[in-house]
């Protein structure tokens, strides 16, 4: 296992993470995807990029963010303790602005004009819009119909920050579908734009740089935990969907073998097949959207439709380093249903004065299941990857009633 | 032999359909009549419910030959009859995902054993020498895609693991039809020529007759897909208006059949 464990170093040159990974893309676009590489090599470790990153992580994000004790919901639950690391406390109110930063930053510096980028709950558009704004660049957004529709308050902030909402309509008109649209807007002009992609997913080197940039929370994360309790946490716990923050607190652990990792997937409705986005828990190794990952797929090899009551985890793919992290036993992936998410949403509101969002309300859902069945000196460190205000208008109206908030 | 059938072929020009529009049954009738038109080979596209390479024309294609009921099982009853058909080669052109599910090399053995003699898998990445040495073994040529913004390096790599023809594209994005650089194109062939010996194919972009006359002036042969599936999707009789289509592109004066 330490051999295989030092292979997270990954990904080799081509983008490969073990089997995962890779660059499936029409050669029309690898030409651009290896400028963004060269030209990411080239800064990832240069001083001057990184001083002026992190520059903006301390006053602009307002990181480090804190780990927070959760001390009632930990005893309501009579086991583990558990730890909320407050991503939902940066600026734009989740993870996804520590990627958008550093993406936004590297395009400038190529020169481009554009962001464009692809966004499920709207936390990627926002951030995004955000750093476009920061930085002085045009940003395009792509987001399914459905999900506009779910996340307003979203939309309408990305619109305030100057970016364009480019609604999409094809197929299930949700995640996937806009990244669909926003690849063929890129392939349309990849000279001029530069293509942020959400997440650790897509053709190299997205799955890489994109948990570079994330990986910060898992850095910050691991000292702060140490100085907290005197040792490293027992469990971690994140939410996946594409798997942007998981990734994001992971990567600092993995080689900490004594540390046991979760990844909740969505189960959605159900497991029944269009009623759930567990793409690891369910999927079959596959090719979408440039990279080789499991997906989850029909016998034909088409992407299956997928669901879930947070737009962020509705996709039918995940990051390829969540697939060799499968294989190689080193992550766990379970899962988490819309019911178990909003009960932890209401909990976590209820009992510690936090609103998470609905993405990470799965995190927080499996984290009080398991902290029941362990010690009380056993802890939990879970990523609040996000704020819930996004979500309060659609959960109140679906879900108000039974909670007694309409 | 696809390379051959370029080269001995005055304008060569190679109809791309989607498969299984507006049925499988009128497919085989296109098939045909494109031969009939001219063809020197043909190219079926295999419908993907995310063509990341295709534009808007070629997705709604795929979209609605899905909608239809499209199976790569269904396909491979018809394979056969329509290869027989026809004396010119037949390629198919796929998305990569697909032709995975039931094992690359199963599938491709398939289609080489229904007289399919090429594939073409736009997003194959550009090291993909296992499946460039699977082909071999089955003998099914793989034709690889070159686009203006490959880096010589990679050109380099995809032409070393590429059979029949390269696919050269034309332009920077998506197939639809819009303007080519004639200039720019000419620069590219060049360059790709000097690499090898096989044909060099332009594609993506070719909607017009003087288009495909003078991209013939320096490539062996040109590809002419969204265009061709514009007018088959717009007309009552899709058999004729491929026919016809095909005869308008290739010009007068030259054989339609040998």
């Amino acid at each position: 296992m330490k051999t295989e464990l030092k292979s997270f170093q990954l990904p080799d040159e081509k983008g490969y993470f073990g089997p995962y990974g890779g660059s499936f893309v029409p050669p029309q676009l690898q030409g651009v995807l290896d400028e963004i590489t060269q030209a990411y090599m080239e800064i990832k470790d240069d001083e001057q990029f990184l001083t002026e990153l992190h520059a903006l992580y301390k006053h602009y994000v307002g990181r480090p963010s804190p780990i927070f004790h959760a001390r009632s919901l930990s005893e309501k639950m009579g086991g583990a303790q558990i730890y909320l690391k407050r991503e939902d406390l940066n600026h734009t109110g989740a993870h996804k602005i520590n990627h958008c930063l550093g993406q936004a930053l590297l395009a400038k510096k190529m020169g481009k004009q554009t962001l464009i980028a692809e966004t499920g709950a709207g936390q990627h558009g926002v951030a995004l819009a955000t750093a476009a704004a920061l930085v002085g660049l045009k940003c395009d957004i792509y987001m399914g119909e459905v999900d506009i529709a779910k996340e307003k308050p979203n939309v309408i902030r990305m619109k305030i920050l100057g970016a364009r909402v480019i609604s999409v309509t094809r197929g299930t008109k949700t995640l996937k579908d806009a990244v669909d649209e926003a690849f063929e807007a890129y392939l349309g002009d990849p000279i001029t734009q530069f293509y942020a992609i959400g997440s650790v997913v897509g053709p190299h080197p997205f799955p890489m740089m994109v948990r570079d940039f994330q990986s910060i929370v898992g850095r910050e994360a691991r000292q702060q935990f140490r100085e907290m309790t005197g040792s490293l946490p027992d469990n971690l716990v994140a939410c996946v969907g594409g798997g942007s923050n998981a990734m994001g607190l992971f990567t600092a652990f993995l080689d900490d073998e004594e540390v046991l990792i979760y990844g909740v997937e969505p189960s959605g409705l159900s497991l029944r097949e269009g009623e759930h986005a567990a793409t690891l828990t369910l999927g079959k190794p596959g090719v979408l959207h440039g990279f080789k990952s499991y997906l989850l797929q029909d016998e034909k090899g088409n992407p299956l439709k997928v669901y879930s009551v947070a737009s962020g985890l509705d996709y039918p793919g995940v990051g390829p380093q969540h697939s060799l992290l499968k294989d190689l036993e080193r992550v766990t992936y379970v899962t988490a249903g819309d019911s178990e998410a909003i009960d932890a949403f209401f909990d976590l509101s209820r009992f510690e004065g936090i609103i998470p969002a609905l993405e990470s309300a799965h995190a927080v859902a499996f984290a009080l299941k398991l902290a029941g069945k362990l010690e009380k000196d056993k802890t939990i460190l879970v990523n609040l990857s996000g704020r819930g205000d996004k979500d309060i208008d659609y959960v109140a109206e679906t879900y108000g009633k039974d909670y007694g908030v309409v | 032999m696809i390379a051959d059938a370029i080269k001995n072929k005055t304008k060569a020009v190679i109809p791309y359909i989607t498969a299984g529009l507006p049925g499988m049954d009128a497919t085989g009738e296109i098939i045909r009549s494109l031969r009939a038109a001219g063809a020197a080979a043909i190219e079926i596209g295999l419908p993907f419910s995310d063509p990341m390479a295709d534009g808007p024309v070629l997705q709604k294609a795929s979209h609605l030959a899905l909608k239809n009921g499209f199976t790569l099982e269904g396909l491979m009853e018809h394979l056969g009859d329509w290869t027989t058909s026809i004396d010119i080669p037949l390629i198919v052109m796929s998305y990569i995902n697909p032709l995975m599910r039931r094992g690359i090399g199963e599938t491709l053995s398939r289609f080489r054993d229904r007289g399919v003699q090429g594939v073409i898998i736009p997003d194959l990445p550009s090291d993909a020498r296992e499946i460039h040495a699977l082909c071999r073994d089955i003998g099914i040529d793989l034709i690889r895609l070159v686009a203006p913004t490959t880096t010589l390096q990679r050109q380099e790599e995809v032409i070393s693991q590429c059979s029949g023809f390269v696919y050269a594209v034309s332009v920077k994005g998506v197939t639809g039809v819009r303007q080519c650089l004639p200039g720019e194109v000419a620069r590219q062939v060049q360059g790709i020529k000097a690499m090898t010996d096989l044909p060099v194919c332009i594609g993506f972009g070719i909607s017009t007759a003087e288009q495909v006359n003078d991209m013939l002036a320096f490539a062996d042969g040109v590809i002419v897909g969204s265009h061709l599936m514009e007018r088959i999707m717009g007309d009552p009789n899709p058999v004729i208006a491929a026919h016809d289509t095909l005869r308008e592109l290739i010009g007068p004066g030259i054989e339609s059949i040998r």
